[in-house]
């Protein structure tokens, strides 16, 4: 193999990582919150929306590594209040209904930040910290010559893969995480056995929320910050949770990985990747209908 | 004794320890539950049977709080604790705990696991060292998924799991159902152990010659209602009302 061709191939799969990346964060959540509540949440785009215009401006009255921490914590709370306040009566509605009223709240917001802040895209500077390249070279001897990745984007990549690790660690190794995948098979059966569920689940809400608020203050400035961006994600994420395999997280992540590398590998046929992310849903169901891990039940 | 604590007690004694009086409930539409009224003493065994769709299980699940069947009318009681407005974690809370037809252990999660979850809200009861003792089978078993586990086995854990709680009242919906005749003698023999523990318990079989056998007292339900309450034995002699009701 040529050098050239392992340069190329190389920054196309870590432009897969990072596209990838950012679908994962937020297919996590919409996953997370679809398994254990079985709630569509249409409004989960709208969740990273907010993330992202609360990131731009918390970053510039008090710098970036504020909004890192006070922006997820926020949404968090935003998320456990929404569980709370609206989406706790829809639990009993058929889909259909979650996903209007879920809908409309992302329409809600999306007119809202446009009336508030304007259609335009607000500039998110990056940190000083962020900004430039990395002479991937330097680190990896099987590459020939210069090549540059954006310094940005691997931390996109490695905040993703924190998040990821450290849901895991939550869900697998906890007694918290234990509940959550119990009730996740059966909510009714913990309920019988004194588990308040019901309390847990609202916090499940509020850490895919969190997630969202991660995946927009380290999105925000890949994706840019303007209202229609949540709508924009939302749609791709929603398939890379249709691919996976509903409320499974393994298969959000890994059609989330397939999808950015989709995407990265057609990039220079603009044609074709304006349709690779549908045509790969296409082939993917046609071959499996429950997606990649899709369990028999989970939303028939 | 002061008066309070007087008045207290003549009227706990005066109440049974566990009571349902005049309890209605639907599924959906379906009028299921028509008016239902017993009694069960402390550390009693009452077998509760009549014919398929007699609301045997409805009756259980209502007081265990389930979503359905929906109980619009009537009293619940357990230990001087109103179960009727509950939700079904706090009617756990308050000493219920309903072994399910189907089992439901929880797949995709360990054997182990599936007893830690159950001791997840106080109050507890039996250590994991003890349910190992008493189920040496499900020990064996401890790290495998639960889904993997035989109809028998499943039924050990159910059973395990309930005793993993502090009970009050043991909600028994067919132990037995679907399991060979050599399970049935195990199964058998842990309910009987509970029996000599002194767990209040009401169980639901079809086989009601099984659960009469073990049972103190028995109960008769046809289309939603009572039809017979009494000794367990009564009904072990009374072969016209096992015809006329029971169908064995």
């Amino acid at each position: 193999m040529s050098g050239n061709l392992v340069n190329a191939l190389t920054l196309q799969v870590l432009t897969g990582m990072q596209l990838g990346a950012v679908y994962a964060l937020i297919a996590l959540g919409l996953t997370l919150i679809f398994g254990t509540l079985g709630v569509v949440n249409f409004a989960h785009g709208a969740l990273y929306l907010i993330a992202a215009y609360l990131a731009v401006f918390i970053s510039t009255e008090l710098g970036f590594f504020a909004a890192v921490f006070i922006v997820p914590a926020l949404l968090f709370m935003v998320g456990w209040g929404l569980e709370r306040g609206l989406i706790k009566s829809f639990y009993s509605r058929p889909h259909t209904d979650q996903i209007l009223v879920t809908f409309g709240l992302a329409l809600v917001t999306e007119e809202g930040l446009k009336w508030a802040f304007g259609s335009n895209n607000i500039p998110f500077p990056l940190p000083q910290w962020g900004t430039g390249i990395v002479k991937l070279q330097e680190y990896l001897p099987f590459l020939d010559g210069f090549v540059a990745f954006p310094k940005w984007r691997l931390v996109m990549i490695l905040v993703a893969l924190t998040v990821i690790s450290l849901l895991f660690v939550l869900l697998k190794f906890t007694r918290f995480g234990l509940v959550i995948r119990a009730g996740m098979r059966d909510s009714g059966m913990l309920r019988f056995l004194g588990v308040n569920i019901s309390q847990r689940f609202a916090v499940v809400f509020g850490m895919g929320a969190l997630i969202a608020g991660v995946a927009g203050v380290f999105g925000g400035p890949i994706t840019q910050v303007s209202p229609d961006v949540g709508m924009h994600l939302l749609v791709p994420s929603f398939l890379v949770v249709v691919i996976g395999g509903m409320g499974s997280l393994g298969g959000a992540l890994l059609s989330s990985l397939i999808l950015g590398m989709a995407l990265s590998f057609t990039a220079e046929y603009s044609a074709v990747q304006q349709i690779i992310v549908y045509l790969v849903a296409v082939i993917v169901l046609l071959v499996r209908p429950r997606g990649l891990f899709g369990k028999q039940g989970v939303f028939e | 004794m002061n008066t309070a604590h007087a008045i207290k007690e003549s009227k706990a004694s005066a109440q049974a320890f566990f009571s349902m009086r005049d309890v209605h409930a639907y599924y959906g539409e379906s009028y299921i539950v028509q008016g239902v009224s017993f009694e069960v003493q402390e550390s009693e065994i009452v077998a509760l049977l009549g014919r398929n769709g007699a609301g045997k299980t409805s009756t259980l699940r209502a007081i265990a709080r389930a979503p359905q069947p929906r109980v619009t009318q009537g009293e619940i009681r357990l230990d001087n604790t109103a179960l009727h407005t509950l939700a079904p974690h706090l009617a756990a809370r308050a000493g219920v705990q309903l072994v399910p037809e189907d089992r439901r252990v929880i797949p995709g999660i360990s054997v182990e696991e599936n007893l830690i979850v159950a001791q997840v809200a106080k109050p507890l009861g039996w250590n994991l060292e003890r349910i190992y003792e008493h189920f040496p089978r499900l020990a064996e078993r401890r790290k495998q998924d639960a889904a993997t586990l035989s109809g028998g086995e499943q039924q050990m854990l159910a059973v395990a799991r309930a005793m993993a709680r502090d009970i009050k009242l043991l909600l028994l919906d067919e132990p037995y159902e679907g399991l060979a005749p050599k399970i049935v003698q195990e199964i058998e023999s842990i309910v009987a152990q509970i029996k000599t523990l002194g767990i209040t318990t009401i169980i639901v079989e079809q086989n009601a010659i099984a659960a009469l056998k073990l049972a103190d007292k028995a109960v008769i339900l046809d289309m939603g209602q009572i039809v017979f309450t009494g000794n367990a034995q009564d009904v072990l002699d009374d072969r016209k009302l096992r015809d006329r009701y029971l169908a064995i």
